[in-house]
């Protein structure tokens, strides 16, 4: 995943990013930090088709993203899971069908989906909710519904937009554990997050924006990915 | 499963459940689709059975040519030969003018007693001409009338041109009706079918934005609502053939009288199965051109 001198400007003349190049390798776990408005949401957006840039060029998985056509833009995000930060949960299904969402989309048939969804709900210890509504889950319920949906369908890329950002400590290292297995596993893993103290336990390579611009791209202690 | 299949049930489960959640707009679809349904089927009925009618009188539809009074044997037989071989008849006949009194004689009854008084026979001997099935038309007795017109020997010709002219216009007048209004009600079921369609897909704005950011293609996304614009158009055209057979078998015996005056001896039919079928897929086909006017003009930037 390449970014070249990327830009972004919802007003003209302000921009969300500007001139940011960077370079995401396969099975690499980046965090991206910042305080909110660095620009670290818009570029996920980007990296998913969900903006196209106002400047520069991204190679997301061999395609350049921006360029891509309406019908070429569904089978890339099929590739790339993303946690949300607001969730993006549908409040009248169940949590297995939010999880199995993501898989009935490759027109997987209903008998190689469900096994999935329980086994990976099981995973985020959510397997007692699977028949539960969103509302009626707590915060950090939901949010492991969003991760669940994220990962079951083992992506190549991995955008993590404040994953655990309603979770108790305990969980947000159970999560976090999770989330750094699937690099372990090939995916590219980027986690925006404000918490430090997770970017230093990990001691992962960490990109800081500030203002729209990287500030600060430190890469992870002794090289590991 | 193939990968379609499984994306077919995804879609029909989705399309189903959409129905479930908009079930008064939905119901007011099927019942506008189901009263354009009924109305052109109600068309569709009568001018079936007028044309069934038709058919029927058809079989007797057959033209007499009377001869000249003074043609003779050789002349009634080489003529009735030349009618045989116009395109379209199936049988001549040769009736005599002993038979033709014979004939009159058995018509009249106990009125053959005037006949006594007679020094000469008065009927002229006549061919009588039989169209072939293919032929049983006003076009067609047009055609044998012209080519038996005019031969030399042959003094007069009737046959039931005018009566068929005239009743084929009819069932055209009726045939035009139930096309225009089934036109204008059809556009007024699809303009529902298209705003109900609009309404679940703006209420299902939050699912469709998740799901085109989880990876579904625009087929995906459509397909459920093109399913449930179908579905609409189903049980709309279902409910109305229903309506139909039910009022068809209900109220027939309160008209048999009237009907026997215009429908003569036939007996009225109802649809056929493969009729019947045709006014459902009518109202799928609705439905499913609702649907996809409501997605494209939602598609529309």
């Amino acid at each position: 995943m390449q970014l070249y001198h990327v830009s972004k400007a919802y007003n003209e003349g302000q921009f969300a990013l500007q001139d940011v190049s960077l370079e995401f390798g396969r099975g690499e776990f980046v965090f991206l930090t910042g305080p909110s408005g660095a620009g670290k949401t818009t570029l996920m957006k980007l990296i998913f088709a969900a903006e196209r840039p106002t400047e520069g060029q991204i190679v997301v998985l061999g395609r350049n993203a921006p360029r891509l056509g309406a019908s070429a833009i569904p089978p890339l995000r099929r590739r790339i899971g993303v946690v949300f930060q607001d969730f993006k949960l549908l409040p009248n299904r169940s949590v297995e069908d939010n999880v199995a969402m993501a898989l009935e989309v490759f027109g997987a048939p209903r008998a190689e989906i469900r096994p999935k969804v329980f086994k990976i709900l099981k995973q985020l210890g959510l397997a007692h909710r699977r028949d539960h509504h969103p509302l009626s889950l707590s915060g950090g319920e939901q949010q492991r519904v969003a991760i669940a949906r994220a990962l079951v369908k083992e992506p190549d890329i991995l955008l993590a937009d404040e994953p655990t950002g309603n979770l108790d400590p305990d969980l947000t290292l159970e999560i976090m554990d999770l989330i750094a297995s699937t690099a372990t596993r090939g995916t590219t893993v980027v986690v925006a997050t404000h918490d430090l103290g997770i970017v230093d336990r990990y001691g992962k390579r960490s990109v800081r924006l500030e203002g729209g611009r990287v500030v600060e791209d430190a890469p992870a202690p002794g090289g590991a990915a | 499963m193939t990968r379609n299949g499984a994306r077919l049930v995804t879609a029909l489960r989705s399309a189903l459940r959409g129905l479930q959640g908009s079930a008064i707009t939905s119901a007011v679809a099927v019942v506008t689709i189901g009263s354009t349904l009924v109305l052109v089927g109600a068309f569709a009925l009568v001018v079936t059975n007028m044309e069934g009618m038709l058919q029927r009188f058809g079989d007797a539809l057959s033209i007499t040519a009377f001869f000249a009074p003074d043609a003779t044997d050789e002349v009634q037989q080489r003529i009735a030969a030349t009618a045989a071989t116009i395109e379209g008849v199936e049988s001549v006949r040769l009736v005599t003018k002993a038979e033709a009194l014979e004939r009159f004689r058995r018509g009249v009854g106990r009125g053959a007693a005037l006949l006594e008084g007679l020094n000469e026979n008065p009927l002229p001997a006549s061919l009588e001409v039989t169209l072939a099935p293919a032929h049983r038309s006003a076009e067609g007795l047009a055609r044998v009338a012209g080519s038996l017109d005019g031969l030399p020997g042959l003094a007069e010709l009737h046959s039931g041109q005018g009566w068929v002219e005239g009743y084929l216009r009819a069932v055209n007048l009726v045939r035009g009706i139930g096309w225009g209004l089934g036109l204008v009600l059809g556009l007024a079921a699809l303009l529902i079918v298209a705003n109900t369609i609009r309404l679940a897909v703006l209420s299902r704005r939050d699912e469709l934005e998740i799901l085109s950011l989880v990876g579904a293609s625009r087929s995906f996304v459509n397909l459920p609502f093109l399913l449930e614009g179908l579905l609409q158009g189903l049980f709309g055209g279902g409910v109305a053939l229903l309506l139909l057979y039910t009022v068809f078998r209900l109220a027939l015996p309160g008209f048999e009288f009237g009907l026997e005056l215009v429908l003569g001896g036939v007996q009225p039919r109802f649809f056929h199965f493969a009729e019947g079928a045709w006014l459902v897929a009518g109202g799928a086909a609705l439905g499913l051109f609702g649907a996809g006017a409501a997605l494209v003009s939602e598609s529309r930037p």
